[in-house]
């Protein structure tokens, strides 16, 4: 998807600064921690990391850890 | 070098941990440990800390205690693969500097695109809006170097149509190296769809070889990590 074709709430963080995306990041990690968020790396069995023992069972709310603005067909 | 960056680039809204990537030099290991200590961090997984281990590739991993922080993971990194070493990605780096002086020292765009060539699937969409948003920020100024950056590494099929119309010598010049820029020239967009699957199925392929050995050796580390406790 094109920038152009982004929803308009993406296209509207990508216009800020980059010390205001960091200073909204803050406030949108002090809220996921206040909804009960965890901090525990998502499962992700495509990661070289992935240790079926260790990882944790997801993220609180089935939310991912990093959110990620858009999503391609790959 | 990882989510926080792409949230100073536009590309993500937050990330869960903090990736650092660091010169290997005895002062840096010393300020590192100090930092860690500040933090109360504590090591969770493989491999411990050791300098010939990063060295190799390996990435090892914090958990902080200290109020305020707590739970918050850091990864620390010496070594990333296929990039060059850290000194030139410190000469590329970009720096953003907060109004109290405090700096941000990120990884290029170029380079933290080249980073995020992972076989982690999460990590492809993150590459994608990279390369959007410095299209976007950058789209009225286009340097030699930023649209070599473009037609190198956009994802989008109908951003790579709009460059190989917008700056046709480049595409024909850069479709050597990247030959399914010639699909965005004689647009086709079913293959250029296709041919954008193989370049992610290519590299995941790539870094999964350059894991291989680093995942036997976690492994191992794994194992006598067990037999020692």
């Amino acid at each position: 998807m094109k920038f152009e074709d982004w929803p308009e709430e993406w296209q509207e963080w990508a216009k800020l600064t980059p010390l205001e995306r960091f200073r909204e990041s803050e406030k949108i990690f002090a809220q996921y921690l206040a909804m009960g968020g965890s901090l525990d790396p998502d499962p992700d069995p495509t990661s070289p990391f992935y240790d079926p023992e260790t990882s944790g069972s997801g993220a609180a709310y089935g939310r991912p850890g990093l959110r990620v603005l858009r999503r391609s067909a790959v | 070098m990882g989510g926080q960056a792409c949230v100073f680039y536009g590309a993500a809204q937050f990330s869960k941990d903090v990736d650092f990537l660091i010169l290997a030099k005895e002062e840096n290991f010393e300020g590192l440990h100090a930092a860690l200590a500040e933090l109360d961090a504590v090591r969770i997984a493989i491999p411990r800390f050791d300098p010939r281990v990063l060295d190799r590739g390996h990435a090892v991993h914090y958990r902080c205690r200290a109020v305020g922080v707590e739970g918050l993971r850091v990864d620390v990194m010496t070594k990333l693969r296929d990039l060059p070493d850290f000194c030139v990605l410190w000469e590329r780096r970009t720096t953003i500097t907060e109004e109290d002086g405090r700096e941000f020292h990120l990884l290029s765009v170029p380079d933290l695109v080249n980073a995020k060539k992972t076989q982690r699937l999460k990590d492809w969409p993150m590459i994608s809006a990279l390369v959007e948003g410095h299209y976007e920020a950058h789209s009225e100024e286009p340097t030699a170097q930023r649209i070599e950056f473009w037609l190198r590494e956009s994802r989008t099929e109908e951003r790579l149509l709009d460059l190989a119309a917008r700056f046709p010598s480049e595409a024909a010049a850069m479709s050597a190296t990247r030959p399914l820029l010639a699909l965005a020239i004689t647009p086709c967009l079913p293959r250029l769809r296709e041919a954008l699957d193989a370049e992610v199925r290519a590299e995941q392929e790539k870094d999964r070889i350059y894991w291989e050995p680093l995942k036997r050796e976690m492994e191992e580390f794994r194992r006598a990590e067990r037999a020692a406790s």
